[in-house]
C-alpha cells in the first residue's frame, strides 16, 4: 500500500508545470522600476538633495575660523547649562511663593467686610426698618408680642 | 548608501517557482500576474523586506501564499461562485503532446481545484517544490504535523479523484 502511493507521489511529481510567460519579466520588472525611480526620486527630493547645500552653507558661515564658533556656541550651552541649574523649581518653593503674606489677607479681609457692610446698607434702605426688627431672636419676639 | 535586493536576480531565480504555485492556487493567469507584480513591487518599495531572510524562496513563497488568501478572502465576500470559477480555470501543468499524459495532467488539475487551498498549498509545496514538512511548515507558519495532515489528506482525494484513470494508465504500461 505505501509503496503504491509512492508511485503515485512520484507520477504526480513527474508532471511538469506551466512555464511562466516570458514576456511578464520586463513587465514586471519595469513596474518595480518605476517604484524605485520614483523612491529614489521623493528621496533625493527630501533628504540628499539639500544635505550638501546644507552643509555648504554651513561651511560658507563658519568658514572664516570654526573654532572660535565652536567656542562661542560651548559658551552658550555652558550658560544655558549653568541658567538651567541655577533654577529651583522644586514643588515646596512653588507653593511658598503662592502663598498670600499676612498684610494681603489682613487686606483682603478688610476689604471683604466693607463690601458686606454696603451691601448690608443698601438691603436696610431698601427694606426699611422692620428688617433690624425681624434680626431679632424668635423667642424675644413671641414675649415682645404677648406684652404689647 | 543602502542599496535594495537585486530584483531581476530574484526574478530569475524564483519567478517559476512563485508562478507555479500562485497559478496552482489562484487558477486565474490575471490573478497570478497580478500577484507576482504585487510581490515584486512590495520588494522594490521595502528593500529591508528581505534583510536578514536566510532562505529567499521560503520568503517569497509565504508572501505568495498570504496574498493569495488576501485575495481569496476579498473575493470569497464579494463573490461566493469564484471557487467554482476557478475550478474551471487554467492548468498549472504544462500541456503535453500525449493525449493519455494530456488526459491524466487535465483530470490531476481538477482534482487539485476541489482541494481546500491550505491542502492545496501543502501538496504543491511538497510535491513541486520538494520540500520537507519542517520547511512547508516554515514557510507557511503552521505546525508541521499540521502540513503533514494536510498534505495525507490532500494526497489520498488525489488519489480518490484519480484512481480510475491511474489504474487504467498502469495496466496500459
Amino acid at each position: 500500500m505505501n509503496e503504491e502511493m509512492e508511485r503515485f507521489e512520484r507520477r504526480l511529481q513527474h508532471q511538469p508545470l506551466r512555464q511562466v510567460p516570458i514576456e511578464w519579466r520586463e513587465e514586471i520588472l519595469s513596474a518595480t522600476g518605476k517604484v524605485g525611480t520614483a523612491r529614489r526620486a521623493v528621496r533625493g527630493r527630501l533628504g540628499e538633495a539639500s544635505l550638501p547645500k546644507f552643509r555648504d552653507w554651513l561651511s560658507a558661515l563658519l568658514w572664516p575660523n570654526p573654532q572660535a564658533w565652536a567656542g562661542l556656541a560651548a559658551v552658550w550651552i555652558l550658560i544655558f547649562a549653568m541658567n538651567f541649574s541655577a533654577r529651583d523649581t522644586s514643588p515646596m518653593v512653588a507653593e511658598k511663593n503662592s502663598r498670600p503674606s499676612s498684610e494681603a489677607v489682613v487686606e483682603l479681609r478688610q476689604q471683604q467686610r466693607l463690601l458686606a457692610e454696603l451691601i448690608g446698607s443698601r438691603e436696610t434702605q431698601a427694606t426699611g426698618p422692620s428688617k433690624t426688627f425681624d434680626r431679632q431672636p424668635r423667642s424675644e419676639r413671641g414675649f415682645e408680642m404677648m406684652t404689647t | 548608501m543602502r542599496r535594495g535586493p537585486d530584483l531581476r536576480r530574484l526574478y530569475d531565480g524564483h519567478s517559476q517557482s512563485l508562478y507555479a504555485f500562485l497559478l496552482n492556487l489562484t487558477r486565474d493567469e490575471n490573478d497570478t500576474r497580478d500577484l507576482l507584480q504585487d510581490i515584486f513591487i512590495k520588494l522594490a518599495r521595502d528593500p529591508k523586506l528581505l534583510a536578514g531572510v536566510r532562505d529567499e524562496r521560503a520568503f517569497l513563497i509565504r508572501l505568495a501564499h498570504n496574498a493569495t488568501i488576501d485575495l481569496i478572502r476579498r473575493r470569497g465576500t464579494r463573490d461566493k461562485t469564484r471557487e467554482q470559477f476557478t475550478a474551471e480555470g487554467i492548468s498549472p501543468f504544462a500541456p503535453d503532446a500525449n493525449p493519455d499524459e494530456q488526459t491524466f495532467r487535465v483530470a490531476l488539475a481538477d482534482a487539485l481545484a476541489e482541494l481546500p487551498t491550505e491542502q492545496r498549498a501543502v501538496v504543491h509545496l511538497k510535491l513541486w517544490e520538494g520540500l520537507t514538512f519542517e520547511e512547508i511548515a516554515n514557510t507557511l507558519e503552521i505546525p508541521q504535523n499540521t502540513a503533514a495532515s494536510r498534505y495525507r489528506y490532500g494526497l489520498d482525494k488525489l488519489r480518490e479523484c484519480l484512481r480510475p484513470l491511474y489504474d487504467e494508465m498502469k495496466k496500459a504500461e
